[in-house]
């Protein structure tokens, strides 16, 4: 947004612009770039050294593919390998500045082509990393202390727009605070599920175990993970808040990733805070541990002329913010509970709200005889991407097609496809997901609300005892 | 051409000025990153850090989940500790017994290598020896269990590799004598010895084989030449060859066992402590809870529902893919395996004694340890009512009856695979661990 002068800024808009293009020492961006590209960089080699590649996207004989998205296919395994072995390639030089411009953007499209070959494979950190990068291919961040800065000498700049960092700061902090509105609801704050399933099956712990099997700390901790969401932003945002409430965020996540298996997001959130202090912390952050004063902050340009398209291109920023202010409320349209019908949870920062299982049966029949077979989902996917599946109703409908084109390739004649499909939700009795009696090969996938889902259970989640770990 | 303006440099902050607030966010992206790097791998290849032993217990009282009296023999407690231990029991004087009755199986078998009038002396053994495995079959973890599962030594698969049996292989066995081999009964392959091969060389009179007409012994015309009672002759060696070996092999699994010799029971009581396979309790449960899934898989979809014509079946019915189909047990094996899913669920004395509804119920889920419980009981009555043991005759006569069993049985799958694994945060079986959210 600085390369090229536009008209003259004025009245409101100059304003803005002032705002928006405003430089700051670029130190906090710089690191901010390193750390992602870092986090990048072990997230593609955590796949690899768990064999993770093998058995998300080589061994499956079937990918439940997005809405829209059935053209992607995974490459070859040679292919796969090779591509996360690229991925903490570009990583890497995201991380060091090296030809950060193509680096970036091929983590992008790396990066999200793997996510999008399985639904069964989505995270909400996976979703917030491929935003970050989206953000960050438009973003200047090899100016400073880069090696594209060290070669290319034209390209220095101690300084960035502080657009760059206001943008961070609105899709982290996005996450944040929606992720705290999904919390409000009452299987989370009434009855404390399923962090009260989760914790009395973790009473192992040292220290901390015995309490976990409480109510009331089940109650305490989900309170606090609703309240801690809500507001953290607003703290980290306060300079005067702002250390305590990063600390508060350290905190927070060490216990999240020591009490579940939430793999990277802890790392990645307390990485993504860091958006929230000051442009130039890098500098006092390393003065501190040198025991002397920071070394003298850049000298700040004068605010540059509007560049060409300013408008189009502010245009273009508040409709991402916009779409990513209302796409996770979209839920809301379909009414029910979402974390029972799930129409729109993906892409809504609805992290950490379920325990739900389900078992899917097909009851397969074929019209010219009337005669019905089962066909049980793992012929299909394996028993993580089976997991999964059973509890979402547009992958079960997507298995259900099919199955239906198999029979129809081998039969003829298009089949009638129900499926039996108890679930239980946060420790409920189970009850059936999908209407039995709907022959699923005739629903048309889609964002329509789907009448083919069962309301949601009446009866409450469950509730736990402590139930002691050791032995009397 | 821009202006610059050189602006003083900010001071230092004053949380970086009071160094040890700085110190202590270091130190907890330090403890952060440690952490996220000893994350672990897999579920069963690492596990959280192991509890404190010195800790203190505490603990909760709970129902009988529906059997009668104390279900702790008087502890008046159940926790998924002495679950653990109840299970660990039952599993030890269930490996004995079944150990036992290999060995009466061996020694049957040999006599009935020479002495052709003892063969139906061997056939009782070797039904009282299947009986008491199928009960097993749902205590599948630890040694008997896959190799990639924590002290897995794929035991299971040498006592009784059903599905995988190769009625072929043993007929060209029988021409080949390759059962004469002194290590045969426990080292051919698994499709052509156990228990399943015991059965055909038991019970199986006929003279045919189940080769392909182009396969060398039918070829070759060695098959043709055995006269009927060189055939039984040779099966009835065979058959003390790998009975010989399935009593090996049960005392090798038993051993694996028991304490002073394998003692994988104490890593199991052990369960979160060092030295054990499993590096928490819960872990050692999850590992009980996969075995459980037998019922799923083997006991719902291979012996039932394949035979009633519902699932992988190209005609009406499959009775050609009944279990037993020699010895004509196939509906006292289902019986037998939810005798034994019963014995982890509800308790290892006909359902009595400490099992997982006991744990159900102390966390108060007592709706669903009842109704698990019924279900259970109520697939076995349903085992019960079909008319024949042998569960391809029940579908000639009275298919709805298998049909009922069927359903019974998925009752309960459905259930472990929904309430169960959910109240007690168990994973299901090939989960391969990725992240959450």
């Amino acid at each position: 947004m600085t390369e090229r002068a536009d008209a003259a800024p004025s009245g409101r808009l100059a304003r803005l612009a002032s705002l928006l293009l405003r430089p700051e020492d670029a130190a906090a961006l710089a690191a901010f770039r390193f750390c992602f590209g870092v986090l990048g960089c072990v997230s593609a080699l955590r796949f690899l050294a768990y064999g993770w590649v093998d058995e998300f996207f080589v061994k499956p004989r079937f990918f439940l593919s997005y809405w829209g998205f059935d053209w992607l296919a995974p490459l070859s395994a040679r292919g796969m390998h090779a591509l996360f072995v690229a991925l903490a390639v570009v990583s890497a030089c995201v991380a060091v500045g090296f030809l950060y411009r193509a680096a970036i953007v091929l983590f992008l499209v790396g990066f999200t082509y793997v996510q999008l070959l399985d639904v069964t494979n989505y995270l909400n950190h996976y979703y917030l990393v491929s935003l970050l990068a989206l953000l960050l291919s438009f973003m200047p961040l090899h100016r400073a202390y880069s090696v594209d800065a060290w070669l290319f000498p034209k390209l220095r700049s101690a300084t960035l727009p502080a657009w760059c960092t206001y943008l961070l700061r609105f899709q982290v902090g996005a996450v944040y605070f929606f992720a705290g509105l999904a919390k409000v609801n009452s299987d989370w704050l009434l009855h404390a599920q399923p962090l009260n399933i989760w914790l009395s099956s973790r009473t192992y712990l040292p220290v901390v175990g015995p309490l976990l099997g409480e109510r009331w700390v089940a109650f305490a901790m989900s309170w606090a993970g609703c309240l801690f969401d809500l507001t953290v932003v607003a703290f980290l945002l306060m300079p005067r808040t702002r250390v305590a409430a990063y600390a508060v965020v350290l905190l927070f996540h060490t216990a999240t990733k020591l009490l579940f298996p939430i793999g990277m997001f802890p790392v990645i959130m307390v990485v993504a805070a860091l958006v929230f202090f000051s442009p130039s912390w890098p500098r006092n952050l390393v003065a501190f541990f040198r025991r002397r004063a920071p070394a003298p902050a850049p000298a700040l340009p004068a605010p540059a002329p509007l560049p060409r398209f300013f408008g189009a291109r502010l245009a273009l920023v508040a409709c991402y913010c916009a779409f990513h202010l209302l796409w996770p409320l979209r839920t809301h349209l379909y009414g029910g509970n979402v974390l029972w019908h799930e129409q729109g949870i993906r892409f809504s920062w609805r992290v950490m709200l379920r325990e739900k299982n389900g078992s899917v049966t097909y009851l397969v029949t074929d019209p010219r005889t009337g005669r019905t077979q089962e066909v049980p989902p793992r012929k299909f996917l394996n028993g993580r991407q089976e997991r999964d599946f059973s509890t979402q109703p547009d992958l079960i409908l997507r298995l259900a097609h099919q199955i239906a084109r198999d029979f129809e390739a081998r039969e003829g004649v298009r089949p009638i496809v129900r499926a039996h499909t108890p679930v239980s939700l946060n420790g409920r009795p189970a009850e059936l997901l999908l209407d039995p009696t709907v022959d699923l090969a005739t629903i048309s996938d889609g964002l329509a609300r789907a009448t083919w889902i069962r309301p949601v259970p009446q009866a409450p989640p469950i509730h736990l005892e402590s139930l002691a770990w050791h032995r009397p | 051409m821009q202006n610059h303006s050189q602006v003083s440099p900010p001071p230092p902050r004053r949380w970086l000025q009071g160094g040890s607030v700085a110190r202590a966010l270091l130190g907890g992206l330090f403890a952060l990153g440690l952490v996220a790097g000893c994350e672990r791998i897999a579920f069963y290849s690492t596990g959280r850090p192991p509890p404190d032993s010195n800790e203190g217990s505490t603990t909760a009282s709970s129902s009988s989940g529906g059997s009668s009296g104390d279900p702790t023999g008087g502890m008046g407690t159940v926790t998924r500790a002495t679950l653990i231990d109840a299970i660990a029991t039952c599993n030890l004087e269930l490996l004995d017994t079944f150990q036992k009755a290999a060995q009466e199986l061996s020694t049957a078998a040999a006599k009935a290598k020479t002495d052709p009038q003892a063969r139906a002396e061997a056939q009782a053994a070797w039904s009282k020896a299947i009986d008491l495995w199928q009960r097993a079959e749902p205590f599948q973890f630890g040694p008997g269990g896959p190799t990639n599962t924590p002290g897995g030594q794929g035991l299971r698969d040498t006592l009784y590799s059903w599905p995988l049996v190769s009625r072929c292989l043993v007929e060209q066995n029988i021409v080949s004598k390759a059962y004469e081999a002194a290590d045969f009964g426990t080292t051919a392959l698994i499709n052509m010895r156990g228990l399943a091969a015991a059965e055909y060389l038991l019970f199986y009179t006929g003279t045919d084989n189940a080769c392909n007409p182009a396969s060398a012994i039918n070829t070759s015309g060695s098959w043709a030449a055995l006269s009927a009672d060189e055939l039984a002759s040779r099966k009835a060696a065979y058959a003390s060859s790998v009975s010989s070996g399935i009593a090996a092999m049960a005392g090798k699994l038993l051993g694996a066992w028991r304490p002073g010799e394998g003692d994988f029971d104490t890593q199991f009581r052990n369960a979160g402590k060092s030295g054990s396979a499993y590096t928490t309790e819960q872990m050692a449960l999850n590992a009980v809870s996969d075995a459980m899934f037998h019922v799923e898989i083997q006991v719902k979809d291979q012996k039932l529902a394949r035979p009633l014509g519902i699932l992988d079946c190209a005609n009406a019915t499959c009775p050609e893919a009944v279990e037993s189909r020699f010895a004509g047990r196939s509906r006292v094996h289902v019986r037998n395996n939810l005798v034994g899913f019963r014995m982890l669920m509800s308790g290892c004395k006909d359902g009595e004694g400490v099992g997982f509804d006991d744990v159900l119920t102390a966390l108060g889920a007592t709706a669903l340890a009842e109704k698990m419980s019924a279900d259970v009981n109520g697939a076995i009555a349903a085992a019960d009512a079909v008319p024949s043991d042998d569960l391809a005759q029940a579908l000639a006569q009275n298919p709805e009856s298998v049909k009922q069993l069927h359903d019974a049985v998925k009752r309960i799958t459905d259930s472990l695979k929904t309430e169960f694994v959910t109240v007690l945060d168990l994973e299901l079986p090939q989960t391969v661990e990725g992240d959450n959210d």
